[in-house]
């Protein structure tokens, strides 16, 4: 059974005689049998586009501008779509289609970045204070019902306003107003991802490999992060889905109540709040953003639901 | 034969039109993992009056053709070959039609009757919504029906179990709950799929009994499904044998156990470890060489067992065998039955005496261990103490192991024996009492012990797949054991991982794959290696046969008696069944709601004078021998949660044997017999005088506490 290392054999196993890259040969393996399968559900078909194509625009959408986004077109404000600006105006006649496309890599960055905290932190708090138990769960698990009483937006309110007060040297003014959003966003999502994986420790805390590893010694943080952490990754998915859509929402939120980046940085969720007082004159301007940010959580929901679906297929469909 | 008349609705004798008849049937499911060929081709057919026992191990697709037989396969499932039940294809039913059919003529019995059961609904209500759906009785006469029905299946207070909800009751009491459910509308076929399984050995028997039972009084067809050998040589009339997802025989019972006519089923009866003559040294078990082949690896022009067959020729590769008369009413899918005997399997090997030294000093000795239990909630909320008293899980425990020995813990479930092994190795904290490894005094929580002390005492759990980190290939188990006790680097530990493999019987090229591509025996043999990693001691085995089907239980029997030969090992064997027990263990500790109630050596414990409750284990449990004798001693109730100290003996609620008030006043005293001090008995009747009951009067009808099962 001789085969070049890390690559699939007649089994379809890739063999590991090899050296160290091959974890990530075997994450790309699975990221693309995912997609695949993922292709086979209907919600999967929608959504994987959407979320492609948002992709794509945070990533090369600012060159693709037609227009550069702050240029002011006085004499075409607050105008429909046209052939001209395919995406309608705002109301200093600037080509919305050029400020959605330069406005996507910020609430696209922020929100996956301020997951991305927000997870790992709460996953690390979640499964640590599961597997410890007793007081310490207690106590730290009442510490987090505190933050979650909070209403979310609340929350983000009171970190943004404490946060705004502060100067940080080294970062410009639009560094930091991201950072701000970034740290909100990780705040409110602490706690109640901390909250799931933890009880997702309870039960695997329970189980006998772990058993077998406190039998070996082994100390507590790698018992949490090498043995229970993989086996909550069915959860973590789930959590990670969900919590990506609402950072979405949280930061187009916080954007609308003019607490995400300041002008002139096109955010999409205050232009939809700069949109309201012309919304008789030009729908477009309030539709456009809107739609932008709904086809992006759509996009993601319909891929999480889809990921789930995805795996109760059965592998053959019967003749 | 006689008229039935207290079953309103049984047509009479025994028809001889067959009730079920099931012809060359096979079931594909098509399932996220793969498409399973779950039943090739079974066949079989089922009377009025007869109990057919269905019988293989797991994945031979048993279980599947129970449910074919209601028509209850998932909308997976693709179904060839024919199910008539009283002449009518099912497969031509409409949906109404069907459930009009389950329930009515057709009934159901599972495995869990926890989960047979709606938790939020009272027992009484959800029978009466049976009577009142299949046969529109009113709410007075369902009701009245459900009291006559839950004593016809013996329950003793039927007014209070109607009251109940299903967490009041126990397994035992769920279990006839269920089967009065399933016999409410007076059904012409029963199907039990392994309804004894999850109950204890003292229970099981109970229920068993109750089948063997109904039999005679309703006159139903009972199509009972089971992986255990004893259970079925009890209560079948007629015994399929299926293998691989077919039936490989149909015979009545004392042939198939008496005389088989295919390989397996004599290999499997071979495999059973039983109680064997006094005196005789120990033989090695037989087993099944290699395992069941998965779907893919079988060409369908060959015999499906011919890679493990000792009988196997060109003939049994090249062409599959079809089922075919040997006998009367005895079929078999071998092309040589009439080679079959117990010897194919091979002569029974004895194992080679072992050298132990009985002055040695004991490697684990246990003195007065206490683990309590105490209650989480205060009493003043926040503060206090505690708001019940401690449950006192075990109780003034002390044995010793010397090396090169296997002592064997034998209880029923809530006899705390998984708690004694967690509490040896640390993983429940000791309330009380000294465990000493090699005179070394160990602490209570293995966090708290040294490097050495982990090392020498380790412990395999009963669930094999629940052993291995899932997430992780398997060398991650071994190789870590190997590199935390012994030091060694990572290739040293890599090399020595492989050797641990060749000596479980695995081969070293698989330790990169994942545990979920292993069977459940491969997986118990992964996490045999991964305990002998560091060459323990002493190796606590919690149950760790109990999930394994007896062929695959047999090897690692053999394994683990050759590991022991050859490290000097010793263990302490955790089980509930009395046959490997008595096999596997030097010494046996008979524990009871976390006392002792006998210890002794094997040849002592098990014959006469035994322990009440030794006593009634042994009546209780089943042999693969449907002609053996059975004394009829049944326990009712179950085994107590103990919270206060009480005055008297600890088995005095359930005691067949009590001779009156003094049991319930004193602490029974521990007796031993001059002539063998290590044996001894926790009991106040005499050792003279239980020799003398138990060998002229063996059988003592149960003393009924007003509480039943």
């Amino acid at each position: 059974m001789v085969a070049v290392p890390g690559t699939p054999d007649a089994d379809g196993r890739a063999d590991v005689e090899a050296s160290k890259p091959i974890w990530i040969w075997r994450w790309a393996r699975a990221a693309y049998n995912e997609i695949m399968l993922l292709l086979r559900t209907s919600s999967g078909r929608i959504g994987l586009p959407l979320i492609a194509l948002h992709l794509f625009i945070a990533i090369v959408g600012p060159s693709l501008t037609p227009y550069p986004h702050t240029e002011f077109h006085l004499e075409h404000r607050l105008e429909g779509p046209s052939l001209e600006f395919l995406l309608g105006t705002d109301q200093f006649g600037r080509d919305l289609l050029s400020r959605i496309l330069s406005g996507a890599t910020s609430i696209i960055t922020m929100s996956v970045v301020g997951s991305a905290f927000g997870i790992a932190i709460g996953t690390a708090i979640g499964i640590s204070s599961g597997y410890k138990g007793g007081m310490v769960d207690e106590v730290v698990m009442r510490i987090m019902d505190g933050f979650m009483s909070f209403p979310g937006l609340l929350l983000a309110l009171l970190v943004a306003t404490m946060a705004r007060g502060l100067e940080i040297p080294l970062m410009s003014a639009q560094f930091e107003e991201k950072v701000f959003i970034v740290i909100t966003i990780a705040v409110v999502f602490i706690p109640r991802v901390a909250r799931v994986l933890r009880s997702a420790a309870l039960t695997i805390k329970e189980l006998e490999f772990v058993q077998s590893a406190r039998l070996r010694g082994e100390p507590g943080w790698y018992i949490v992060f090498r043995e229970i952490l993989p086996n909550t990754a069915p959860v973590l998915g789930v959590e990670a889905s969900v919590r990506l859509s609402y950072a979405i929402l949280l930061a187009s939120s916080l954007g609308f109540l003019g607490l995400g980046v300041q002008p002139p940085s096109p955010d999409w969720g205050r232009m939809i709040n700069e949109s309201r007082q012309f919304i008789t004159t030009s729908t477009t301007f309030t539709l456009v953003p809107a739609i932008a940010i709904a086809t992006l959580v759509i996009g993601i929901n319909l891929v999480a639901d889809g990921l789930r679906e995805a795996h109760q297929l059965p592998k053959e469909t019967p003749q | 034969m006689t008229q039935v008349l207290d079953a309103p609705g049984a047509i009479g004798p025994a028809d001889d039109a067959p009730l079920l008849e099931i012809e060359n049937l096979g079931v594909t499911f098509y399932t996220p993992r793969g498409t399973v060929r779950a039943v090739r081709d079974a066949s079989l057919t089922v009377r009025r009056g007869e109990v057919v026992g269905i019988v293989g191990e797991s994945g031979c697709g048993k279980s599947t053709v129970a449910f074919a037989a209601l028509g209850y396969l998932p909308g997976t499932a693709v179904v060839e070959g024919s199910v008539r039940f009283e002449g009518q294809d099912i497969s031509e039913l409409s949906e109404a039609e069907l459930r009009d059919l389950r329930g009515g003529r057709v009934a159901m019995v599972y495995q869990d009757p926890a989960t047979s059961l709606n938790p939020t609904m009272r027992v009484g209500p959800q029978l009466e919504e049976v009577l009142r759906e299949h046969l529109n009785l009113s709410q007075e006469s369902a009701q009245q029906r459900t009291l006559e029905l839950f004593e016809s299946v013996g329950l003793s207070d039927p007014e209070r179990v109607v009251k109940s909800y299903p967490h009041e009751l126990s397994g035992g009491m769920q279990q006839r709950v269920v089967i009065a459910m399933a016999l409410a509308c007076e059904p012409r076929l029963l199907v039990m799929d392994e309804p004894t399984t999850g109950l204890d050995v003292t229970t099981e028997a109970t229920i068993l009994d109750l089948v063997a039972e109904l039999k005679d009084r309703v006159n139903a067809g009972i199509i009972f499904v089971s992986h255990n050998l004893g259970v079925i040589a009890r209560v079948a009339d007629r015994v399929v044998v299926m293998y691989s997802g077919e039936t490989v025989e149909q015979a009545p019972v004392r042939e198939v156990f008496k005389q088989s006519r295919h390989p397996y089923t004599a290999g499997l009866l071979e495999c059973v470890p039983r109680r064997g003559a006094e005196g005789e040294a120990t033989p090695r078990l037989r087993s099944i060489p290699g395992s069941v082949l998965s779907a893919d690896e079988v060409a369908d022009s060959e015999c499906l067992f011919a890679s493990r067959c000792p009988l196997a020729t060109e003939q049994c590769r090249s062409e599959a065998p079809a089922m075919r008369s040997v006998g009367d009413t005895h079929e078999s899918r071998c092309f040589f039955p009439e080679q079959v005997r117990a010897e194919i399997w091979g002569d029974a090997e004895l194992r080679a005496a072992r050298v132990s030294d009985p002055n040695a000093a004991p490697v684990l000795a246990v003195e007065n261990l206490e683990v309590f239990y105490s209650s989480p909630r205060k009493k003043y909320l926040l503060f206090g103490p505690p708001a019940e008293p401690p449950v006192r899980a075990v109780v003034n425990v002390d044995f010793e192991v010397k090396p090169t020995r296997t002592l064997g813990i034998v209880g029923e479930s809530g006899s705390r024996k998984s708690t004694i092994a967690r509490a040896i190795v640390g993983l429940t904290p000791k309330t009380g009492g000294e465990i000493e490894l090699e005179t070394n005094s160990l602490a209570a929580l293995v966090e708290d012990r040294d490097d050495d002390a982990r090392a020498a005492l380790r412990m395999v759990f009963q669930n094999p797949t629940a052993s291995l980190n899932p997430r992780r290939p398997i060398r991650h188990g071994i190789v870590r054991s190997l590199r935390r006790f012994s030091g060694l680097s990572k290739d040293e530990a890599g090399t020595q991982a492989g050797e641990l493999m060749l000596a479980v019987g695995l081969e070293p090229e698989h330790l990169d794959r994942f545990p979920t591509e292993f069977s459940g025996g491969q997986q118990q043999r992964i996490a045999l290696a991964a305990a002998f990693a560091a060459d323990p001691a002493m190796i606590v085995a919690d149950e760790a046969v109990s999930a394994l089907d007896v062929s695959v239980q047999a090897q690692v029997l053999n394994l683990l008696a050759d590991r022991q030969r050859e490290d000097d090992v010793s263990y302490i064997f955790i089980t509930h069944d009395l046959g490997v027990v008595r096999y596997v263990s030097d010494e046996i500790l008979v524990l009871y709601a976390g006392h002792i109630a006998e210890m002794g050596a094997t040849e002592d414990v098990l014959p006469t004078p035994s322990h009440p409750y030794t006593e009634a284990l042994l009546s209780a449990a089943p042999t693969p021998d449907p002609d053996a004798e059975r004394t009829r001693i049944r326990l009712e109730g179950a085994v107590p949660t103990l919270r206060e100290a009480f005055t008297g003996c600890f088995f005095a609620g359930r005691c067949p044997r009590k001779i009156g008030d003094i049991c319930d006043q004193q602490q029974p005293p521990q007796q031993s017999d001059s002539q063998r001090p290590g044996h001894i008995i926790n009991c106040h009747i005499p050792i003279d005088e239980l020799t003398r009951l138990q060998r002229s009067d063996p059988e003592v009808t149960a003393r009924t506490n007003g509480e039943n099962d």
